[in-house]
Formats: C-alpha cells, structure tokens, sequence
C-alpha cells in the first residue's frame, strides 16, 4: 500500500504508514531537509510547502492525505534559487540563524503567487504564525514588497 | 559567561602542513599555513581536562591554488560570526572576502575558548584575526621583494595580487605561498589604521545565506548517514525524577520502532536527565511510539511552585542579603530622608526556544564516538560525552552544525549526552535524538525567576541620597553545581553590581534560592532582570521629582568616570560618558520630549552589558485592552564595528526578543513541573506586532565589544514606561500584556 505523491515536479512512492505527517516523510523518507520542524502543532510555520500550490503545514497534515497530490518544498521553488524572493532575501540580507526562513519563504512565495500588491495587513495576516526567533520580521516585509515589486514589472 | 579571560597578545605561528590536515583535508602541496593560539581560557576547571597546551591552533592556509581557508572556531547561531572571523582576517590579509573559504573546526581545545557565549566571538578574536592576516600578509610581500630584488616598500597589494610598482611584474599569494613559508613569522605585523580599512566598517551580507534560502544549509537536524535510527525521549516530570518501571509492549506495536530501553540520568554532568528512549526508523514512529510508552515514575522530591517562589523570594528581598557593595552610610541616609521610595520587581522563569529544537547525532563504533550537533560548546560537549561513556577525551570527535538560534540553551551538551548514551547501547549504528518543542520548553535550563528590591531615599529638596538594591534569584551555578545557592560574581557583574549613577549612600545585597529547576543562561542572562530593575526604579524617580527621565539619567550619571569593581572589568570598565553619550543619541533619535500622536507613550532605558553601551526609547500604545509598540529607537556604542549590518540586525532581533518577553514570556511551575510546552501556551512576538526599529551606531575606534545580547536588557523596561505613560499605571511585574489587558 504504497503512497504516490508528486515532489518537486517528480513522482515519489513511499512505503510508509498513512499517518506519518508530510514533514517526516519529506525529511527522513525523500531526503528534503529544506523543510524544517519546529512546533509539530501547526503553531511556527517552519514546516510549510505548497501542497498544490496552497501554503500547508506539513507537520499536521497527514501523508496519506496528500496521495495523487503535487508538494513544493523549499529546494524545488525555483530551478536556479532565483526566485524573486530568495533574490530579495539576499539582498536584504534577511537571514539570521535561518531556520525559519524556508517555511517564510514558502509562506510569502503562496501569496504573491496570488498577489503581486500585497498590503502590510496581506503580509502579517499571512505570516501570522511563522514565528522567527531571530527577530528578522521587519526585512522580511521588505523583502517580500522587493519581490511582489519585481514581479509586477516583469509581467 | 563564567571564564575567566586572560589577556594574552596572540602570537602567530608556522606550523608544519601535517597538522594543518589534522584539522581540514586537503590543503595543497605547497602552502603557507599560519596558525595562532587564541585568547586562553579556563574553560572546564576539573581534574581530568584535557590541557591548554599551548600550540598554534586557529588555521589560516594559503594555498598555491585555490581557496584561502580559515578555521572557524565560534559557532554560528545567528549572530553572523562565520562572516564577521573571515571579515577580520581578509581586511589585514589584503585580499577580497569571497576568497576566503571557511572550514568549521570540530570541538578542540587546541582553539582555546570555543564557547560562544557571553556575545565575545568578536571581541576575543579581534588582535589574533587581524595580526594573522597582516603577518601572512608581509610574508608574502616579503617573498616577493627577495624574488624580484626589489625594496619591500615599491610593492603593493591589491586582492590577494602583489604588484611591482617599478615594473609591471605581478604574482599571486598562491604563487608566493611556498617562498613565503620558508620566512620567519613576523613578531609584530603592523596593522592598518582604520581609516585605511576597506572591509571592516562596511555592510557584508551573512555568508550562509545563499545556502538557507535554498534549503541547503545543514541543521542539527539535517545529518543524514546510511543506517541512521532517530531516536524520541521520555523523560521523568521532574529534575531528579527516576524511572521506577515501563511498559513498552503499545510502543513496539508502532510500525518502524525498533528499539525501546532505558537510559539513566546523568546528575553530575549539567542535571542531564535518563528516561525511556524509542528508537525507529523515522522521526514519526518514534515519537508515534513515545506517546504508546506506559511509564511509572517516582516524582524525587521537586515540589516548586511558582507563586510560591515569588512569595519566597520577596521574602528574601525584605529581610537583609549578602552584602554585595557598600558606599557612604545608607542605614543613615534612610534614618534621615525626607522620603523613601519603595519598589518589588517581578519576573517569572523563561525559556529560550530557538527556532530550531535541540537535536544530537551520535555514532559509537570501535571504542570512538562521533557526534554532529548544534552546539555553543563543542568543548565541553566533547569532554562530558567523553566521560557518560568512559571513553578517553581522544576518542570523541564533536561536529558542528550551523544553529537553528541558540540564545544559550544550545551551551548546554544535555541533548547530546542524551544521544550519545542511547547510540552506546545501539554500537555501530548512528542515532539522530530530536526533542520536540514540549521537550525542549518543559526540560530547559531557565532564565531564573526573580524579585528585586530598590529603596531610594530623597531629601527635601527630592535628591537622591541614598540606593538600596537587593536581587534575589536562583544561581546558575546550581547547574554545574547541584545545591549551590549564592550567586557568582558573573551573575551580580550584569547589572547590579556595576549601577553607573553617582549616589553618595548606596548598599547593594544579594540573597540566593534553591529551586527545583535547572538554571541557565538566556541571551543577556542577569541583565534582563537587573536592567528591569533599576531603569524601572530610575524613571519613577524622575517621575517623582518631576524631572524627565532622561535629563534625570544625565544628571545621576555627572561627570564621566568609569566603574569598576574587579579584574575582570580591565580594561573595559564602565565608562559612564561612553554612557551619557548613547543616552543623549537615543534621546535624539527618538524624538524625545515630543508629544506622540495617537495616544501613544513614549519610555526610556540604558544599559551597559558584555562591555556595550545601549539606550532606547520606545513608543507604545494600548488600542481595545491590547499593547501595540509603534517604535524603538536605539543607540549602541559597541567600539569597533566589524558588520554594521549585523549590528544593526540583532538589534532588530533583541528587540523581537526582549517585546516577546516583556509582553507574554512566562514559565509557570507547579508541583515541580514546567506547566508550558509549545508557542500555544508560550506565545512570542509576530510579524504584526514588530515595530520599526532605527539604530544609531556610534563611531568608535576602541576595541569591539559585545553585540548580540547587549540589546535585550532595556527594551522591557523602556516599554513599561511607555505604558506607564499611556494608562497612568505603574508596572513592576513582568510579562506586561496580561496586566495591561
Ligand atoms: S513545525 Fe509545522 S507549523 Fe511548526
Ligand atoms: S532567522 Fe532564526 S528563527 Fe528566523
């Protein structure tokens, strides 16, 4: 009773219990470390991907809910690492310990996937619950209004 | 925190090739390698530590081809020191940042102190970085000049190239490096002014970057190795808990457990706890399998209770404590004010949560040990893994990973002890133990519960005469030292004994507690509370006086001097102009003495801690029962300034940290047990609530001093003024929101 599921743009079977969350089975089954644990109760964010291009907290949704499914994790957001916001990301050189920041990314990248204008209330009722300790919120919301920005002019 | 520094003038040495590859592979053929001994400390004062031998340690390597490697020997956690060390060695190095490769050192006390702690990376390696990269560099100058026949001073170099300024000849550092090597080491390498620097004093962005926001960096919890088991701990509700019996027959029944046993607690080494391992083939199963375990314990004898702690600990604030400093005669000064002002300052337990859980791999195979953790301490790691499997010192190797945020918790190597005393029992293959969030809030070593006591006395004319402050708290010694009570002279240096105001009668006093809990270190550690303390005592003084709280710190603080009370302080003892000064740019900055808009307050703090200088100001207001911070605005003179950017970023993040505290941090005990256990019921400050936050960085030529704590201590003092202000309401406890709701 093996699970299918798309991951990154590629087909995956796993042999693993239905009840396994998403976030174990892209950590320890797949190999995709880019996504992080951080609370286990949907609670911190650092668990987020796109599950069909929607924002999800992998550590509460279970594997076998996500069968026949496309899952975007951090690594496969773009090709090149150039997705507009992990070029804002750097140049506002967002980061501090990091951990938090791919389910931050993710987060912000299911919004302008929808938004390319998003407002501050847009960005905080989005990020609601992405915790960073490190305290990086306010260059996060830069960075996010650089990428939006970019991406508007490129339309 | 609790080293003591020695300060020694770094001397750099050559050091053969073959022990460079003792501490990273592959350096090339023909190489320049320097090595330096850092700044030596007493880092683990026991019998059986291993010695500070002195031999150059820290690594620099300039191969023929290639990467220039440096030897990172702090940790990262945030705070951007595996930018900042290369940053110190490319500026005197004369060669561009991005050559510089960096290799992250295993735990080796041949590094000298690896602790990072006490926000010191930069300041302890200041001297030995720079001089390294300016000896190598004359070295190279020099080869070239004997290989040209020219004067050394018709050379000049740009980005690692040495130019021939009467010709057009040129060579490369690596084409050099061989020839350099066979020099002497320069004794004395000049240095350049700073008005020469090209890369210090400049914005750099974090060197791991690129690697997070692709996924790519490597967590504690990202080690991966073939055959590897991950590991879930139950451990007993209380400190001193045993196991008296389990059950593990549901556990076994979770498909992909393999193992469940028991592990003992480790009293000695940091109150490491035992309890019921269950070992799987995935994270899942494992905690999966954890939840099935049927446990008894017998509870020991913690008992704490939060609310009695703080009835117990006014108490002790009450009566009389140690006698701490002593100036002029306050019992007099009391006896003949004209009024006292009385104040009980409040504050719970809190814990650190880094974003990241503590998590350890662990590999035992042939009688060695192997570890891959996010460690602060890689020393001490190395040394108690060393000793929970009576293993020799040699035979434990210590990597370390980037830190998912630390802010202290990751000092402390229980997590590993954990891991490594579960992979003894599992011999060849390795074991990944990851906490959850509930382990890592319900078994942490906490910022201590405390109440402060302040009495001032005012005359007629409403002067100060006379400051009696009294703290009351457990010690962290009571960690390293189970049953300790009395504060260690660390605890009381941040910010208690050093108060910087000019008070002829003053008796400070220190009383002790024992608590059932572990005791640790969380970013700026005793200043949080002290801070609390005596910036809330200060501005209701002024308050009283009717004086401005700013002009009121000005006039306490008169004429610069400098503080000091102890070796320790040399020769960074608390200069009060440096003081007045981030004051006076605060002030500024923020506008004070304007009337806000919309209600809001306007509160004032100062601090000095890890030998930096910070004021702030912050704007509050309280909209429908709930606190919202518009602004803080900061000044810091931190000397030096290797990273602005960086500077300016854990500013931005000691405000999150210090509003996430001040606003909700709160850890209750009950029964002996820790009642908190996720963001749920331990809420932290998000993105919504983050204010805008302006820094002011004060020029300064002096030596570097601390940077990512420095931050935290005025921001809860400075908002309870702003609130203060805005409801007419005096608060003296913390956390602030509930009481404003
Ligand atoms: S780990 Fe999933 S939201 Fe925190
Ligand atoms: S960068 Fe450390 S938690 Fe966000």
């Amino acid at each position: 009773m093996s699970i299918t599921l798309t991951v990154n743009g590629i087909e995956h079977s796993l042999d693993v219990d239905e009840r396994m969350p998403l976030l174990w089975a892209l950590r320890d089954v797949l190999g995709f470390t880019g996504t992080k644990f951080g609370c286990g109760i949907a609670r911190c964010g650092a668990c987020t991907v796109h599950v069909d291009g929607v924002a999800r907290r992998s550590c509460t949704i279970r594997i076998g809910r996500v069968r026949g499914k496309s899952v975007t994790t951090i690594e496969g957001l773009s090709d090149t690492g150039q997705h507009p916001l992990q070029k804002a990301w750097l140049d506002h050189n967002v980061p501090q310990c990091g951990y938090c920041q791919a389910g931050q990314i993710m987060s912000a990248a299911a919004l302008l996937a929808n938004n390319t204008n998003p407002s501050d209330a847009d960005i905080d009722s989005t990020l609601r619950d992405c915790i960073c300790r490190c305290g990086t919120y306010r260059r996060i919301r830069a960075a996010i209004k650089s990428a939006a920005n970019e991406m508007r002019t490129e339309r | 925190m609790s080293q003591t520094t020695r300060n020694t003038s770094p001397t750099i040495h050559k050091i053969t090739r073959r022990r460079f590859l003792q501490a990273a592979v592959g350096a090339g053929a023909a190489s320049l390698v320097l090595g330096f001994r850092p700044e030596l400390i007493g880092a683990f004062s026991t019998d059986d530590e291993p010695n500070h031998v002195f031999y150059p340690s820290v690594y620099i390597e300039i191969p023929e081809t290639g990467n220039i490697r440096l030897i990172a020997h702090r940790q990262e956690m945030g705070q951007g020191i595996r930018t900042a060390l290369p940053m110190l060695l490319a500026e005197e190095l004369e060669v561009r940042l991005e050559d510089v490769e960096i290799v992250q050192a295993v735990g080796d006390p041949r590094y000298g102190n690896q602790t990072t702690d006490g926000s010191a990376s930069v300041r302890l390696n200041w001297d030995n970085l720079r001089k390294a990269g300016a000896a190598a560099r004359e070295m190279l100058v020099r080869a070239a000049a004997q290989r040209w026949g020219v004067e050394e001073s018709s050379l000049r170099v740009e980005a690692g190239v040495v130019h021939d300024t009467g010709s057009n000849r040129r060579a490369s550092y690596g084409e050099l490096a061989s020839d350099a090597a066979k020099l002497d080491v320069p004794r004395e390498p000049k240095l350049k002014p700073p008005s020469e620097w090209t890369i210090l004093g400049k914005d750099r962005k974090l060197v791991d970057a690129p690697d997070i926001v692709t996924g790519q960096a490597t967590y504690g919890a990202d080690i991966e190795m073939p055959g590897l088991l991950i590991a879930s701990l139950e451990r007993p509700p209380t400190v001193g808990g045993k196991l008296v019996s389990f059950d593990a027959s549901r556990a076994k029944e979770v498909p992909g457990v393999r193992h469940v046993f028991a592990i003992d607690p480790q009293p000695t080494a940091m109150r490491t706890f035992g309890g019921v391992a269950v070992v799987a083939d995935n994270t899942w199963a494992a905690m999966e399998g954890r939840a099935q375990l049927e446990i008894e314990w017998d509870r020991g004898s913690a008992s704490e209770d939060s609310d009695a702690t703080r009835e117990a600990l006014q108490k002790l604030v009450d009566g009389s404590g140690r006698a701490i400093r002593s100036e002029g005669d306050f019992v007099a000064a009391k006896a003949s004010a004209a009024k006292v002002h009385e104040a009980h300052f409040h504050g719970p337990y809190l814990v650190h949560a880094p974003m990241e859980p503590p998590v350890a791999t662990v590999l035992v195979k042939d009688g060695n040990a192997e570890v891959w953790a996010p460690t602060q301490d890689p020393q001490t790691a190395r040394f108690l893994v060393a000793r929970a499997l009576g293993m020799k010192f040699d035979d434990v190797t210590v990597n370390v990973t980037l830190l998912g945020g630390a802010f202290g918790r990751k000092a402390k190597p229980d997590f590993i002890l954990e891991a490594a005393k579960i992979a003894q029992k599992l011999e060849g293959t390795p074991v990944k133990l990851q906490w959850t969030r509930e382990d890592e809030v319900r078994y942490g070593y906490y910022r201590a519960q405390y109440c402060q006591k302040v009495e001032a006395c005012l005359d007629e004319t409403g002067k100060l005469t006379g400051w009696r402050h009294h703290t009351a708290f457990p010690t962290i010694t009571s960690t390293f030292t189970p049953g300790a009570v009395a504060q260690a002279p660390f605890e009381l240096g941040q910010g208690f004994t050093n108060m910087p105001y000019r008070i002829p009668n003053v008796a400070l006093e220190a009383s002790g507690f024992a608590s059932d809990l572990r005791i640790g270190w969380l970013r700026s550690v005793c200043n949080t509370f002290h801070a609390h303390a005596v910036n809330c005592a200060i501005n209701e003084l002024a308050e009283l006086a009717g004086r401005d709280p700013v002009a009121y710190r000005l006039e306490l603080l008169g004429e610069p001097r400098t503080v000091e009370f102890s070796e320790r302080d040399r020769p960074y003892g608390l200069d009060t102009g440096r003081l007045t000064r981030v004051i006076e740019a605060a002030a500024e900055l923020s506008g004070w003495g304007k009337k806000l808009p919309n209600g809001a307050g306007h509160g004032f703090a100062s601090h000095f801690s890890f030998l930096t200088y910070v004021a702030m100001a912050v704007q509050a207001s309280v909209d429908n029962g709930k606190v919202k911070v518009h602004q803080v605005d900061c000044a810091l003179d931190c000397g030096a300034i290797v990273n602005p950017d960086t500077v300016r970023a854990q500013i931005e993040g000691a405000v999150v940290f210090g509003l996430s505290f001040a606003l909700y941090g709160e850890v209750t005990v009950k029964d002996g047990v820790v009642r908190q256990g996720n963001f749920d019921d331990y809420p932290v400050l998000q993105i919504e609530e983050m204010p805008e936050v302006r820094v002011e960085l004060i020029h300064s030529n002096l030596p570097p001093s601390g940077v990512g704590e420095p931050g935290v201590p005025p921001v809860a003092p400075a908002l309870t003024a702003a609130l203060n202000r805005v409801t007419g309401k005096r608060y003296r406890d913390l956390p602030l929101a509930k009481q404003v709701g």
